[in-house]
């Protein structure tokens, strides 16, 4: 119980300072960053092993942003893991900065695998099971992938190819808030049933609410546990913009940024839930 | 031994294959392509070390960055246009972005796939990957190079493309150490600098000794290396005959031609004369034939340099 209200914290933290980032940089992606943050925290506050003095220690579980304009949400978690200090953050998407429009790998320390391009990263976290396997590591491989992004082919071949080398210790996170840019995921390009895609492809698949940190303890425990030769797709109902009173399943925040009056109406609803949720946790 | 006629991708393969024995990060992409890259023998040694993905070339191009950053040094070939257009997104940020350590292929390069036609033909792959940064371009020019440059490439820290051809082609050097970047002198002169890449090289020696025998001292440079260009061998070769023609076989928009003529565009009283293929689809028709065609062949290049010698 402990440990889910620690994970209930970071992720109201992280959910803090994406907002905190996009206001800097007056430009960003506040909507889907939101909706992944409760999995984010999940993996790094109880499931990764990890060391922030040491990004490159070569057996380390990796995390894949496949939706990679949803670096807001990954810089926040890693910062709050002290990759790099907090303060960093605002200088999200400014010239000179590290901190780039999407992660890149070779700047930014607790980065994984440089993305942007949608579609990509789900190829490149399945050679990291592969040549994991090949070695004989004793890592999983996260990788976060937007229901909008199921829409580029390059995703389903790399999906193919993870069940056909029965690579169980990947595991897929599906943030399925329904949205995209131009509006609904399923009016834009309906993605249709994910679960039953992945299941047809040969995956293990459980299905949950996205946003619920316990709901997803539990999955991430379970697959934890499972002796299995499949990879698992955790398919996560959430809610785009979660957190944030008027962002919460509007597209329009897919891309637009807070204004000075929107910044602080967020600000102080997180602020409130950060306080509300150390209090519990005294 | 020299004159001796091999086959690109056997000589490629075979390559690799040793190298694995010694070097154990080698891993090697099939996408569904692999016995016709000279990977059978690889494929039955090192089975643990061979990734059959069937036809999904961009898809391999991201798991083969994946596998690179766990310390692998993945080699990737398929038919060229498969593995640079087809893909070229995800190698330009997979591959170019990250400064990958992974080794891309392009086999039947150029118009050797003479007869499949425009869409397996490759005359633009100089011109699409020399446009991401730091990506280093091979194209040996005889089985001997295909050897030397395979250790090279495997030795080097950081994304290569290299392209072979498919029609077997003659042993033209000794074996020596391959340097990246490096050109090689072939022969000297003073009327003309020819400057060849890929199998052309072979057609060039043999068109630089009729040029001889009819009284034209040509100068013969040979570029297993596209990018980065030998920059220093260029320009003094251009400085000392004034006239420079180049040959590949791309089209002359984009590839080595271009470079060159980037290189020597400050040099003063240069001429630069561009022989590939014009930038149309390719037509179809025997290999042979298809060197004719766009001139490329012996008469061709023969013709191509008096011309040039003669009428500036």
């Amino acid at each position: 119980m402990k440990k889910i209200k620690s994970i209930e914290v970071l992720a109201a933290k992280i959910r803090r300072w994406i907002i905190e980032e996009v206001y800097s940089a007056k430009s960003g992606h506040p909507g889907g960053s939101l909706s992944c943050a409760d999995f984010l925290a999940c993996v790094y506050e109880k499931y990764l092993n990890f060391d922030s003095n040491h990004p490159e220690m070569i057996d380390r579980d990796r995390v894949v942003l496949s939706k990679g304009h949803c670096a807001p949400a990954l810089y926040a978690v890693l910062a709050l893991k002290d990759y790099f200090p907090l303060n960093d953050l605002k200088t999200f998407r400014k010239i000179d900065s590290y901190l780039q429009g999407h992660p890149c790998m070779k700047s930014i320390p607790g980065v994984d695998m440089s993305t942007g391009s949608l579609g990509q990263g789900i190829s490149a976290a399945v050679g990291m099971a592969l040549a994991s396997r090949a070695e004989k590591y004793d890592n999983w491989i996260y990788v976060i992938l937007g229901d909008g992004e199921l829409q580029e082919g390059q995703v389903w071949e790399a999906v193919m190819c993870a069940a056909h080398y029965g690579l169980n210790r990947l595991v897929a996170f599906v943030d399925l808030n329904g949205l995209q840019i131009d509006g609904n995921t399923a009016t834009v390009m309906n993605v249709g049933d994910v679960a039953k895609k992945f299941k047809a492809f040969d995956w293990n698949v459980l299905s949950l609410d996205g946003n619920n940190v316990s709901e997803l303890d539990m999955a991430l425990d379970t697959i934890h546990r499972a002796k299995t030769d499949k990879p698992t797709v955790i398919v996560g109902n959430t809610i785009k913009g979660k957190g944030v009173s008027f962002m919460q399943g509007q597209y329009q925040w897919h891309g637009s940024t807070p204004n000075q009056e929107q910044y602080e109406t967020a600000v102080s609803e997180l602020d409130a839930k950060i306080n509300e949720l150390e209090k519990c946790h005294e | 031994m020299l004159g001796e006629k091999l086959d690109p991708r056997k000589v490629f393969g075979k390559a690799v294959t040793d190298l694995a024995a010694i070097n154990q990060s080698i891993v090697v992409f099939s996408a569904d392509s692999g016995k016709s890259s000279g990977f059978g023998e690889f494929s039955r040694e090192y089975s643990d070390r061979y990734f059959e993905c069937g036809i999904m070339e961009q898809g391999i191009i991201g798991m083969a960055s994946g596998m690179a950053t766990v310390g692998k040094i993945p080699v990737f070939c398929a038919i060229a246009p498969f593995v640079t257009a087809r893909p070229y997104e995800m190698f330009r940020n997979d591959l170019g972005y990250m400064h990958q350590n992974v080794k891309v292929v392009g086999r039947n390069c150029g118009i050797t796939y003479s007869d499949l036609g425009a869409t397996h033909q490759s005359l633009d792959d100089f011109g699409l990957i020399r446009l991401i940064p730091n990506v280093v371009i091979l194209a040996p020019q005889d089985p001997t190079e295909i050897k030397m440059a395979v250790k090279a490439m495997i030795d080097y820290a950081g994304p290569v493309y290299m392209r072979i051809g498919n029609p077997k082609i003659p042993v033209l050097f000794e074996e020596i150490p391959f340097e990246i970047g490096k050109g090689r002198l072939i022969q000297d002169g003073d009327d003309l600098t020819i400057i060849s890449t890929g199998s052309m090289t072979a057609t060039v020696i043999e068109a630089s000794k009729i040029l001889e025998k009819n009284g034209y001292s040509v100068r013969v440079i040979g570029l297993p290396t596209v990018y980065p260009l030998d920059e220093e061998l260029i320009r003094s070769s251009a400085e000392k005959t004034k006239r420079v023609m180049t040959i590949e076989e791309h089209y002359c928009d984009g590839g080595m031609g271009t470079m060159v003529c980037e290189l020597l565009s400050d040099t003063k009283n240069v001429t630069v004369n561009r022989l590939g293929i014009p930038k149309e689809y390719g037509t179809t028709g025997e290999y042979a034939d298809l060197l004719a065609y766009y001139h490329l062949d012996l008469e061709g290049v023969v013709q191509s340099a008096i011309r040039f010698i003669l009428e500036g």
